[in-house]
Protein backbone atom coordinates (compact mmCIF):
# COMPACT_ATOMS: atom_id res chain seq x y z
CA UNK A 1 0.00 0.00 0.00
CA UNK A 2 2.74 2.45 1.02
CA UNK A 3 6.34 1.96 -0.03
CA UNK A 4 9.25 4.15 0.89
CA UNK A 5 12.35 3.59 -1.22
CA UNK A 6 15.75 5.05 -0.39
CA UNK A 7 14.27 8.06 1.37
CA UNK A 8 16.73 10.74 2.50
CA UNK A 9 15.28 13.82 4.16
CA UNK A 10 16.18 16.58 6.56
CA UNK A 11 16.18 20.30 7.19
CA UNK A 12 18.34 22.96 5.59
CA UNK A 13 20.89 20.60 4.06
CA UNK A 14 21.31 18.47 7.19
CA UNK A 15 20.26 14.87 6.65
CA UNK A 16 18.07 13.52 9.40
CA UNK A 17 17.01 10.38 7.55
CA UNK A 18 19.38 8.44 5.33
CA UNK A 19 18.35 5.87 2.76
CA UNK A 20 15.21 4.59 4.49
CA UNK A 21 13.29 1.62 3.08
CA UNK A 22 9.94 0.93 4.70
CA UNK A 23 6.86 -0.95 3.50
CA UNK A 24 3.28 -0.94 4.74
CA UNK A 25 1.02 -3.72 3.47
CA UNK A 26 -2.72 -3.30 2.99
CA UNK A 27 -4.42 -3.40 6.41
CA UNK A 28 -1.18 -3.78 8.31
CA UNK A 29 -0.40 -2.24 11.70
CA UNK A 30 3.25 -1.28 11.55
CA UNK A 31 5.25 0.26 14.38
CA UNK A 32 8.01 2.79 13.89
CA UNK A 33 10.21 2.88 16.96
CA UNK A 34 13.24 4.78 18.09
CA UNK A 35 14.65 7.04 20.75
CA UNK A 36 14.39 10.83 20.67
CA UNK A 37 16.14 12.32 17.65
CA UNK A 38 16.10 9.03 15.75
CA UNK A 39 14.10 10.69 12.96
CA UNK A 40 10.61 9.32 13.61
CA UNK A 41 8.78 12.62 13.25
CA UNK A 42 10.83 13.63 10.21
CA UNK A 43 9.81 10.34 8.65
CA UNK A 44 6.09 10.83 9.31
CA UNK A 45 6.34 14.43 8.08
CA UNK A 46 8.00 13.27 4.86
CA UNK A 47 5.08 10.94 4.33
CA UNK A 48 2.63 13.80 5.00
CA UNK A 49 4.58 16.08 2.69
CA UNK A 50 5.45 18.79 5.19
CA UNK A 51 9.13 17.83 4.89
CA UNK A 52 10.52 17.70 1.35
CA UNK A 53 12.65 14.62 0.62
CA UNK A 54 16.20 15.09 -0.70
CA UNK A 55 16.35 11.71 -2.39
CA UNK A 56 14.31 8.56 -2.80
CA UNK A 57 10.65 8.13 -3.51
CA UNK A 58 7.36 7.34 -1.86
CA UNK A 59 4.77 5.16 -3.56
CA UNK A 60 1.16 5.00 -2.48
CA UNK A 61 -1.00 2.31 -4.10
CA UNK A 62 1.52 2.22 -6.90
CA UNK A 63 1.45 5.98 -7.51
CA UNK A 64 4.56 8.11 -6.99
CA UNK A 65 3.51 10.75 -4.45
CA UNK A 66 6.99 12.08 -3.60
CA UNK A 67 6.30 15.51 -5.09
CA UNK A 68 2.69 15.94 -3.98
CA UNK A 69 1.65 18.70 -1.54
CA UNK A 70 0.34 17.81 1.93
CA UNK A 71 -3.21 18.58 0.80
CA UNK A 72 -2.99 16.27 -2.21
CA UNK A 73 -1.78 13.47 0.04
CA UNK A 74 -4.65 13.95 2.48
CA UNK A 75 -6.97 13.79 -0.51
CA UNK A 76 -5.52 10.38 -1.41
CA UNK A 77 -6.08 9.15 2.14
CA UNK A 78 -2.69 9.54 3.79
CA UNK A 79 -3.58 11.20 7.06
CA UNK A 80 -1.39 12.19 9.96
CA UNK A 81 -2.49 12.60 13.56
CA UNK A 82 0.27 14.97 14.67
CA UNK A 83 2.31 14.65 17.82
CA UNK A 84 1.12 16.59 20.83
CA UNK A 85 -2.59 16.38 19.93
CA UNK A 86 -2.73 19.46 17.75
CA UNK A 87 -6.45 20.15 17.93
CA UNK A 88 -7.91 23.58 17.16
CA UNK A 89 -8.40 24.85 20.73
CA UNK A 90 -10.66 27.81 19.93
CA UNK A 91 -13.15 25.68 18.02
CA UNK A 92 -15.82 23.31 19.23
CA UNK A 93 -15.46 19.54 19.05
CA UNK A 94 -18.03 19.45 16.27
CA UNK A 95 -16.09 22.01 14.22
CA UNK A 96 -12.81 20.17 14.79
CA UNK A 97 -14.35 16.92 13.55
CA UNK A 98 -16.09 18.46 10.55
CA UNK A 99 -12.90 20.24 9.54
CA UNK A 100 -11.16 16.87 9.50
CA UNK A 101 -13.38 15.94 6.57
CA UNK A 102 -12.81 18.91 4.30
CA UNK A 103 -10.88 17.07 1.60
CA UNK A 104 -12.87 16.52 -1.58
CA UNK A 105 -13.03 12.73 -1.15
CA UNK A 106 -14.30 12.77 2.45
CA UNK A 107 -16.54 15.83 2.29
CA UNK A 108 -19.67 14.28 0.70
CA UNK A 109 -20.12 11.69 3.46
CA UNK A 110 -18.72 13.54 6.42
CA UNK A 111 -22.01 13.55 8.36
CA UNK A 112 -22.17 9.74 8.25
CA UNK A 113 -18.47 9.55 9.00
CA UNK A 114 -19.01 11.73 12.05
CA UNK A 115 -21.61 9.29 13.40
CA UNK A 116 -19.08 6.49 13.08
CA UNK A 117 -16.41 8.50 14.86
CA UNK A 118 -18.80 9.40 17.68
CA UNK A 119 -19.70 5.74 18.03
CA UNK A 120 -16.00 5.04 18.51
CA UNK A 121 -15.57 7.93 20.97
CA UNK A 122 -18.90 8.39 22.75
CA UNK A 123 -17.27 10.83 25.17
CA UNK A 124 -16.82 13.32 22.33
CA UNK A 125 -20.47 13.04 21.34
CA UNK A 126 -21.58 14.10 24.80
CA UNK A 127 -19.98 17.51 24.46
CA UNK A 128 -19.95 18.48 20.80
CA UNK A 129 -20.34 22.19 21.46
CA UNK A 130 -17.49 22.38 23.97
CA UNK A 131 -14.24 24.13 23.02
CA UNK A 132 -11.51 21.64 22.18
CA UNK A 133 -9.02 23.64 24.27
CA UNK A 134 -10.96 22.80 27.44
CA UNK A 135 -10.64 19.02 26.99
CA UNK A 136 -8.23 16.84 28.97
CA UNK A 137 -5.12 15.50 27.26
CA UNK A 138 -6.68 12.09 26.70
CA UNK A 139 -9.86 13.58 25.26
CA UNK A 140 -7.82 15.80 22.95
CA UNK A 141 -6.01 12.71 21.71
CA UNK A 142 -9.39 11.08 21.00
CA UNK A 143 -10.42 14.20 19.13
CA UNK A 144 -7.18 14.27 17.14
CA UNK A 145 -7.65 10.62 16.11
CA UNK A 146 -11.33 11.24 15.39
CA UNK A 147 -10.41 14.21 13.20
CA UNK A 148 -7.94 12.02 11.31
CA UNK A 149 -10.62 9.39 10.74
CA UNK A 150 -12.99 12.07 9.45
CA UNK A 151 -10.60 12.53 6.52
CA UNK A 152 -11.60 9.03 5.40
CA UNK A 153 -8.03 7.84 5.94
CA UNK A 154 -6.63 4.86 4.08
CA UNK A 155 -3.35 5.07 5.96
CA UNK A 156 -3.55 6.59 9.42
CA UNK A 157 -0.21 7.78 10.78
CA UNK A 158 -0.21 8.30 14.53
CA UNK A 159 2.68 10.32 15.91
CA UNK A 160 3.28 9.33 19.55
CA UNK A 161 -0.35 8.90 20.59
CA UNK A 162 0.65 7.84 24.12
CA UNK A 163 2.75 10.95 24.77
CA UNK A 164 1.89 12.55 28.10
CA UNK A 165 -1.22 10.44 28.79
CA UNK A 166 -2.11 8.58 31.97
CA UNK A 167 -1.62 4.77 31.78
CA UNK A 168 -5.38 4.21 31.67
CA UNK A 169 -5.79 6.50 28.70
CA UNK A 170 -2.80 4.94 26.95
CA UNK A 171 -4.46 1.54 27.29
CA UNK A 172 -7.74 2.97 25.99
CA UNK A 173 -6.09 4.63 22.98
CA UNK A 174 -4.30 1.39 22.08
CA UNK A 175 -7.59 -0.53 22.30
CA UNK A 176 -9.00 1.96 19.80
CA UNK A 177 -5.98 1.44 17.55
CA UNK A 178 -6.53 -2.33 17.69
CA UNK A 179 -10.18 -1.85 16.83
CA UNK A 180 -9.35 0.34 13.81
CA UNK A 181 -6.80 -2.23 12.69
CA UNK A 182 -9.36 -5.02 13.03
CA UNK A 183 -11.69 -2.98 10.80
CA UNK A 184 -9.03 -3.13 8.08
CA UNK A 185 -7.40 0.31 8.38
CA UNK A 186 -3.70 0.51 7.54
CA UNK A 187 -1.87 2.13 10.45
CA UNK A 188 1.64 3.47 10.93
CA UNK A 189 2.23 3.82 14.65
CA UNK A 190 5.15 6.02 15.65
CA UNK A 191 6.10 5.44 19.26
CA UNK A 192 8.84 5.59 21.83
CA UNK A 193 7.10 3.07 24.04
CA UNK A 194 8.82 -0.12 22.89
CA UNK A 195 7.00 -2.88 24.76
CA UNK A 196 3.54 -1.45 24.24
CA UNK A 197 4.10 -1.05 20.52
CA UNK A 198 5.56 -4.54 20.14
CA UNK A 199 2.45 -5.98 21.78
CA UNK A 200 0.13 -4.35 19.23
CA UNK A 201 2.03 -4.00 15.96
CA UNK A 202 2.43 -6.83 13.47
CA UNK A 203 5.79 -5.62 12.28
CA UNK A 204 8.17 -2.94 13.48
CA UNK A 205 10.99 -0.80 12.25
CA UNK A 206 13.51 0.58 14.73
CA UNK A 207 15.22 3.79 13.69
CA UNK A 208 18.64 4.74 14.96
CA UNK A 209 20.24 8.01 14.02
CA UNK A 210 18.20 8.31 10.85
CA UNK A 211 18.59 4.76 9.60
CA UNK A 212 16.61 1.57 9.96
CA UNK A 213 18.57 -0.48 12.50
CA UNK A 214 16.17 -3.39 12.99
CA UNK A 215 13.05 -4.59 11.26
CA UNK A 216 10.74 -7.56 11.61
CA UNK A 217 8.02 -9.11 13.76
CA UNK A 218 7.60 -8.33 17.43
CA UNK A 219 9.68 -11.21 18.77
CA UNK A 220 12.49 -10.68 16.31
CA UNK A 221 12.70 -7.00 17.21
CA UNK A 222 12.43 -7.65 20.96
CA UNK A 223 15.27 -10.15 20.94
CA UNK A 224 17.55 -8.30 18.58
CA UNK A 225 20.47 -6.80 20.53
CA UNK A 226 20.56 -3.87 18.12
CA UNK A 227 17.15 -2.75 19.39
CA UNK A 228 18.61 -2.21 22.83
CA UNK A 229 21.59 -0.37 21.43
CA UNK A 230 19.32 1.82 19.28
CA UNK A 231 17.45 2.88 22.39
CA UNK A 232 20.36 3.23 24.73
CA UNK A 233 22.74 4.64 22.16
CA UNK A 234 25.41 2.02 22.98
CA UNK B 1 -22.58 27.79 6.75
CA UNK B 2 -23.62 30.71 4.56
CA UNK B 3 -27.12 31.00 5.99
CA UNK B 4 -26.01 33.30 8.78
CA UNK B 5 -24.56 35.75 6.26
CA UNK B 6 -27.85 36.03 4.39
CA UNK B 7 -29.65 36.37 7.71
CA UNK B 8 -27.37 39.28 8.55
CA UNK B 9 -27.87 40.85 5.12
CA UNK B 10 -31.65 40.70 5.43
CA UNK B 11 -31.69 41.67 9.08
CA UNK B 12 -33.86 44.71 9.88
CA UNK B 13 -31.41 45.62 12.66
CA UNK B 14 -28.56 46.07 10.18
CA UNK B 15 -30.57 48.27 7.83
CA UNK B 16 -32.15 50.17 10.72
CA UNK B 17 -28.74 50.99 12.19
CA UNK B 18 -27.37 51.99 8.78
CA UNK B 19 -30.40 54.19 8.06
CA UNK B 20 -30.16 55.92 11.43
CA UNK B 21 -26.42 56.38 10.93
CA UNK B 22 -27.02 57.82 7.46
CA UNK B 23 -29.18 60.54 9.04
CA UNK B 24 -26.39 61.68 11.39
CA UNK B 25 -25.15 64.53 9.12
CA UNK B 26 -28.48 66.27 9.68
CA UNK B 27 -28.16 66.03 13.44
CA UNK B 28 -24.49 66.67 14.16
CA UNK B 29 -22.36 69.77 14.02
CA UNK B 30 -19.47 69.64 11.57
CA UNK B 31 -16.99 68.99 14.41
CA UNK B 32 -18.82 65.91 15.66
CA UNK B 33 -19.55 64.78 12.12
CA UNK B 34 -15.80 64.86 11.49
CA UNK B 35 -15.19 62.68 14.55
CA UNK B 36 -17.79 60.14 13.46
CA UNK B 37 -16.40 60.10 9.91
CA UNK B 38 -12.93 59.49 11.31
CA UNK B 39 -14.30 56.68 13.48
CA UNK B 40 -15.84 55.08 10.36
CA UNK B 41 -12.49 55.28 8.54
CA UNK B 42 -10.98 53.28 11.37
CA UNK B 43 -13.94 50.88 11.52
CA UNK B 44 -13.23 50.08 7.88
CA UNK B 45 -9.46 49.82 8.37
CA UNK B 46 -9.60 47.77 11.56
CA UNK B 47 -12.16 45.41 9.99
CA UNK B 48 -10.01 44.95 6.90
CA UNK B 49 -6.96 44.22 9.07
CA UNK B 50 -8.99 41.74 11.12
CA UNK B 51 -9.15 39.30 8.18
CA UNK B 52 -5.42 38.63 8.41
CA UNK B 53 -4.59 39.77 11.93
CA UNK B 54 -7.64 38.45 13.74
CA UNK B 55 -9.13 35.53 11.82
CA UNK B 56 -5.88 34.04 10.53
CA UNK B 57 -3.92 35.19 13.60
CA UNK B 58 -1.14 36.63 11.47
CA UNK B 59 -0.19 39.91 13.11
CA UNK B 60 0.66 41.90 10.01
CA UNK B 61 2.17 45.35 10.41
CA UNK B 62 2.13 45.93 6.65
CA UNK B 63 -1.32 47.49 6.68
CA UNK B 64 0.04 51.05 6.49
CA UNK B 65 1.71 50.04 3.23
CA UNK B 66 -1.64 49.25 1.62
CA UNK B 67 -3.38 52.30 3.07
CA UNK B 68 -0.41 54.39 1.93
CA UNK B 69 -0.47 53.01 -1.60
CA UNK B 70 -4.21 53.68 -1.83
CA UNK B 71 -3.72 57.24 -0.57
CA UNK B 72 -0.36 58.41 -1.93
CA UNK B 73 -0.31 56.61 -5.29
CA UNK B 74 -3.83 57.58 -6.32
CA UNK B 75 -3.08 61.21 -5.31
CA UNK B 76 0.18 61.20 -7.28
CA UNK B 77 -1.48 59.66 -10.32
CA UNK B 78 -4.11 62.42 -10.24
CA UNK B 79 -1.75 65.35 -9.59
CA UNK B 80 1.28 64.29 -11.62
CA UNK B 81 -0.29 62.35 -14.51
CA UNK B 82 -3.86 63.61 -14.49
CA UNK B 83 -5.29 60.13 -14.05
CA UNK B 84 -8.86 60.09 -12.75
CA UNK B 85 -8.95 59.13 -9.07
CA UNK B 86 -11.47 56.33 -9.67
CA UNK B 87 -8.95 54.70 -11.97
CA UNK B 88 -6.21 55.57 -9.47
CA UNK B 89 -8.21 53.75 -6.80
CA UNK B 90 -8.33 50.62 -8.95
CA UNK B 91 -4.63 50.78 -9.89
CA UNK B 92 -3.62 51.26 -6.24
CA UNK B 93 -5.88 48.43 -5.12
CA UNK B 94 -4.39 46.04 -7.69
CA UNK B 95 -0.83 46.94 -6.68
CA UNK B 96 -1.72 46.54 -2.99
CA UNK B 97 -3.26 43.16 -3.71
CA UNK B 98 -0.19 41.96 -5.60
CA UNK B 99 2.13 43.18 -2.82
CA UNK B 100 -0.09 41.49 -0.24
CA UNK B 101 0.08 38.21 -2.16
CA UNK B 102 3.87 38.54 -2.32
CA UNK B 103 4.18 39.06 1.42
CA UNK B 104 1.91 36.09 2.14
CA UNK B 105 3.94 33.95 -0.26
CA UNK B 106 7.23 34.94 1.41
CA UNK B 107 5.72 34.09 4.78
CA UNK B 108 4.71 30.63 3.54
CA UNK B 109 7.81 29.88 1.48
CA UNK B 110 10.22 30.64 4.32
CA UNK B 111 7.91 29.30 7.03
CA UNK B 112 8.20 32.47 9.08
CA UNK B 113 7.18 32.15 12.70
CA UNK B 114 4.87 34.68 14.29
CA UNK B 115 7.59 37.07 15.38
CA UNK B 116 9.44 36.92 12.05
CA UNK B 117 6.18 37.64 10.27
CA UNK B 118 5.58 40.72 12.42
CA UNK B 119 9.10 41.98 11.74
CA UNK B 120 9.05 41.25 8.00
CA UNK B 121 5.73 43.03 7.55
CA UNK B 122 7.04 45.96 9.60
CA UNK B 123 10.09 46.09 7.35
CA UNK B 124 7.83 46.25 4.27
CA UNK B 125 5.83 49.06 5.88
CA UNK B 126 9.00 51.02 6.68
CA UNK B 127 10.29 50.50 3.15
CA UNK B 128 7.03 51.91 1.81
CA UNK B 129 7.39 54.99 4.02
CA UNK B 130 11.00 55.52 2.93
CA UNK B 131 10.10 55.19 -0.75
CA UNK B 132 7.27 57.70 -0.44
CA UNK B 133 9.29 60.22 1.57
CA UNK B 134 12.23 59.98 -0.78
CA UNK B 135 10.42 60.02 -4.10
CA UNK B 136 9.16 63.38 -5.34
CA UNK B 137 6.60 61.68 -7.61
CA UNK B 138 4.75 60.35 -4.56
CA UNK B 139 4.88 63.73 -2.86
CA UNK B 140 8.14 63.29 -0.97
CA UNK B 141 8.28 64.28 2.66
CA UNK B 142 6.07 67.34 2.15
CA UNK B 143 3.06 65.46 0.83
CA UNK B 144 0.52 66.59 -1.75
CA UNK B 145 -2.49 68.88 -1.68
CA UNK B 146 -5.49 67.55 -3.59
CA UNK B 147 -7.78 69.91 -5.53
CA UNK B 148 -10.75 71.31 -3.67
CA UNK B 149 -13.65 68.88 -3.24
CA UNK B 150 -16.44 70.34 -5.39
CA UNK B 151 -18.69 67.31 -5.18
CA UNK B 152 -17.99 66.08 -8.71
CA UNK B 153 -18.74 62.39 -8.29
CA UNK B 154 -17.04 61.39 -11.56
CA UNK B 155 -13.79 62.94 -10.26
CA UNK B 156 -14.04 60.97 -6.99
CA UNK B 157 -15.33 64.02 -5.12
CA UNK B 158 -18.16 63.75 -2.64
CA UNK B 159 -18.62 67.32 -1.50
CA UNK B 160 -16.82 66.99 1.84
CA UNK B 161 -18.88 66.91 5.10
CA UNK B 162 -21.94 64.76 4.68
CA UNK B 163 -20.95 63.32 1.28
CA UNK B 164 -17.67 61.97 2.65
CA UNK B 165 -19.49 60.70 5.70
CA UNK B 166 -21.83 58.61 3.53
CA UNK B 167 -18.91 57.25 1.54
CA UNK B 168 -17.14 56.23 4.74
CA UNK B 169 -20.32 54.73 6.15
CA UNK B 170 -20.67 52.61 3.01
CA UNK B 171 -17.03 51.51 3.12
CA UNK B 172 -17.24 50.68 6.82
CA UNK B 173 -20.41 48.64 6.24
CA UNK B 174 -18.79 46.80 3.32
CA UNK B 175 -15.68 45.94 5.36
CA UNK B 176 -17.74 44.66 8.29
CA UNK B 177 -20.00 42.63 5.98
CA UNK B 178 -16.95 41.12 4.27
CA UNK B 179 -15.89 40.00 7.75
CA UNK B 180 -19.30 38.43 8.38
CA UNK B 181 -19.22 36.73 4.98
CA UNK B 182 -15.74 35.26 5.44
CA UNK B 183 -16.46 34.01 8.95
CA UNK B 184 -19.52 32.16 7.66
CA UNK B 185 -17.81 30.78 4.58
CA UNK B 186 -15.36 27.84 4.47
CA UNK B 187 -12.57 30.43 4.12
CA UNK B 188 -13.28 31.66 7.66
CA UNK B 189 -12.96 28.15 9.07
CA UNK B 190 -9.72 27.54 7.18
CA UNK B 191 -8.27 30.82 8.43
CA UNK B 192 -9.18 29.85 11.99
CA UNK B 193 -7.45 26.49 11.61
CA UNK B 194 -4.33 28.35 10.44
CA UNK B 195 -4.59 30.68 13.43
CA UNK B 196 -5.13 27.86 15.94
CA UNK B 197 -2.44 25.60 14.56
CA UNK B 198 -0.85 25.79 11.16
CA UNK B 199 0.65 22.30 11.36
CA UNK B 200 -2.66 20.71 12.25
CA UNK B 201 -4.27 22.70 9.44
CA UNK B 202 -1.85 21.07 7.01
CA UNK B 203 -2.49 17.67 8.55
CA UNK B 204 -6.19 17.89 7.71
CA UNK B 205 -5.42 19.01 4.17
CA UNK B 206 -5.99 22.78 4.33
CA UNK B 207 -4.22 24.54 1.46
CA UNK B 208 -2.40 26.94 3.78
CA UNK B 209 -0.65 28.93 1.06
CA UNK B 210 -3.82 29.57 -0.90
CA UNK B 211 -5.83 30.79 2.09
CA UNK B 212 -3.02 32.91 3.49
CA UNK B 213 -2.74 34.65 0.13
CA UNK B 214 -6.52 35.00 -0.22
CA UNK B 215 -6.83 36.59 3.23
CA UNK B 216 -3.93 38.96 2.63
CA UNK B 217 -5.19 40.04 -0.79
CA UNK B 218 -8.72 40.76 0.44
CA UNK B 219 -7.33 42.66 3.41
CA UNK B 220 -4.86 44.67 1.29
CA UNK B 221 -7.38 45.61 -1.39
CA UNK B 222 -9.91 46.83 1.19
CA UNK B 223 -7.24 48.85 3.02
CA UNK B 224 -6.08 50.43 -0.22
CA UNK B 225 -9.60 51.47 -1.25
CA UNK B 226 -10.26 52.96 2.19
CA UNK B 227 -6.88 54.73 1.92
CA UNK B 228 -7.93 56.42 -1.34
CA UNK B 229 -11.26 57.53 0.12
CA UNK B 230 -9.54 58.74 3.31
CA UNK B 231 -7.04 60.93 1.46
CA UNK B 232 -9.86 62.43 -0.60
CA UNK B 233 -11.63 63.29 2.65
CA UNK B 234 -8.48 64.84 4.17
CA UNK B 235 -7.59 66.59 0.85
CA UNK B 236 -3.99 66.48 2.03
CA UNK B 237 -1.84 63.41 1.29
CA UNK B 238 0.27 63.44 4.43
CA UNK B 239 2.96 60.73 4.33
CA UNK B 240 3.54 60.94 8.09
CA UNK B 241 -0.09 60.01 8.69
CA UNK B 242 -1.01 57.74 5.79
CA UNK B 243 2.02 55.53 5.20
CA UNK B 244 3.47 55.51 8.69
CA UNK B 245 3.43 52.23 10.65
CA UNK B 246 1.87 54.24 13.49
CA UNK B 247 -1.50 54.01 11.76
CA UNK B 248 -1.21 50.20 11.80
CA UNK B 249 -0.51 50.22 15.53
CA UNK B 250 -3.71 52.21 16.07
CA UNK B 251 -5.66 49.76 13.94
CA UNK B 252 -4.26 46.75 15.82
CA UNK B 253 -5.16 48.47 19.07
CA UNK B 254 -8.77 49.12 18.03
CA UNK B 255 -9.20 45.56 16.79
CA UNK B 256 -7.74 44.09 19.98
CA UNK B 257 -9.80 46.25 22.32
CA UNK B 258 -12.96 45.48 20.35
CA UNK B 259 -12.46 41.74 19.87
CA UNK B 260 -9.92 40.06 17.61
CA UNK B 261 -11.12 37.70 14.91
CA UNK B 262 -14.78 38.55 15.43
CA UNK B 263 -16.90 40.20 12.75
CA UNK B 264 -18.01 43.21 14.81
CA UNK B 265 -15.13 43.40 17.28
CA UNK B 266 -12.75 45.75 15.42
CA UNK B 267 -15.67 47.98 14.44
CA UNK B 268 -16.74 48.26 18.06
CA UNK B 269 -13.20 49.09 19.17
CA UNK B 270 -12.83 51.85 16.57
CA UNK B 271 -16.28 53.30 17.26
CA UNK B 272 -15.46 53.64 20.95
CA UNK B 273 -11.79 54.57 20.92
CA UNK B 274 -11.60 57.06 18.04
CA UNK B 275 -14.23 59.40 19.49
CA UNK B 276 -12.74 58.95 22.97
CA UNK B 277 -9.31 59.96 21.71
CA UNK B 278 -10.66 62.91 19.74
CA UNK B 279 -12.89 64.23 22.50
CA UNK B 280 -10.14 63.86 25.09
CA UNK B 281 -7.80 65.81 22.86
CA UNK B 282 -10.40 68.49 22.24
CA UNK B 283 -11.24 68.94 25.93
CA UNK B 284 -7.87 68.39 27.53
CA UNK B 285 -5.34 69.03 24.79
CA UNK B 286 -4.87 72.65 25.80
CA UNK B 287 -5.12 72.14 29.57
CA UNK B 288 -2.02 70.06 30.04
CA UNK B 289 -0.20 68.89 26.91
CA UNK B 290 -0.06 65.09 26.78
CA UNK B 291 -2.75 64.59 29.43
CA UNK B 292 -5.23 63.26 26.85
CA UNK B 293 -2.74 60.62 25.71
CA UNK B 294 -2.22 59.59 29.32
CA UNK B 295 -5.94 59.17 30.04
CA UNK B 296 -6.45 57.39 26.72
CA UNK B 297 -3.65 54.96 27.56
CA UNK B 298 -5.06 54.24 31.01
CA UNK B 299 -8.50 53.50 29.53
CA UNK B 300 -7.03 51.13 26.93
CA UNK B 301 -4.94 49.27 29.53
CA UNK B 302 -7.95 48.97 31.83
CA UNK B 303 -10.11 47.53 29.05
CA UNK B 304 -7.48 44.99 28.00
CA UNK B 305 -6.91 43.89 31.60
CA UNK B 306 -10.63 43.60 32.28
CA UNK B 307 -11.61 41.77 29.07
CA UNK B 308 -8.60 40.17 27.37
CA UNK B 309 -10.84 38.93 24.56
CA UNK B 310 -12.07 42.42 23.84
CA UNK B 311 -15.21 44.38 24.57
CA UNK B 312 -17.45 42.48 22.17
CA UNK B 313 -18.07 39.46 24.45
CA UNK B 314 -19.13 41.92 27.15
CA UNK B 315 -21.66 43.54 24.84
CA UNK B 316 -22.90 40.16 23.65
CA UNK B 317 -23.62 39.02 27.20
CA UNK B 318 -25.55 42.21 27.84
CA UNK B 319 -27.48 41.74 24.60
CA UNK B 320 -28.39 38.15 25.59
CA UNK B 321 -29.68 39.32 28.97
CA UNK B 322 -31.72 42.00 27.21
CA UNK B 323 -33.31 39.57 24.81
CA UNK B 324 -34.21 37.08 27.49
CA UNK B 325 -35.89 39.62 29.76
Amino acid sequence: MLEIEGLTAGYGGIEVLRDINVRLGDGELVGLLGANNAGKTTMINSLSGTVKPMAGRILFQGEDITRLTPRQRVERGIVQVPEGRLVFPEMSIRENLLLGGINSRARPQRRQQMEKVLELFPRLGERLAQHAGSLSGGEQQMLAIGRGLMADAKVLMLDEPSLGLSPLFVQYIFEIIDKLHADGLTILLVEQNLNLTLRHAQRCYVLERGQVAVEGGADAVRNDPRTKSAYLGL
Amino acid sequence: MKQEFYDTLSSPILWGVLLLAALLPFALSSYYLHIVTLALVYVALASSWNIVGGMAGQVSLAHSLFIGIGAMLSSALLLKLGINMWLGLVISAVISGVLGAMIAWIDFRFQLGHLSFVLITLAFAEMGAIVVEGWEFLGGASGMLLPKDTGDFLAFQFGGGSGSFWVMLTLAAVCVLVNVAILNAPLGFYLRTIRDNEKAAQAIGVNVLRYKITAMVISAVLASVVGTAYVRYLTFADPYLLISPVITIEIVLFATVGGLGRAYGPALGALLLVPLGEVLRGKLGSALPGLHYFIYGVVVIAVILATPRGLLPLFERQWERWRRS
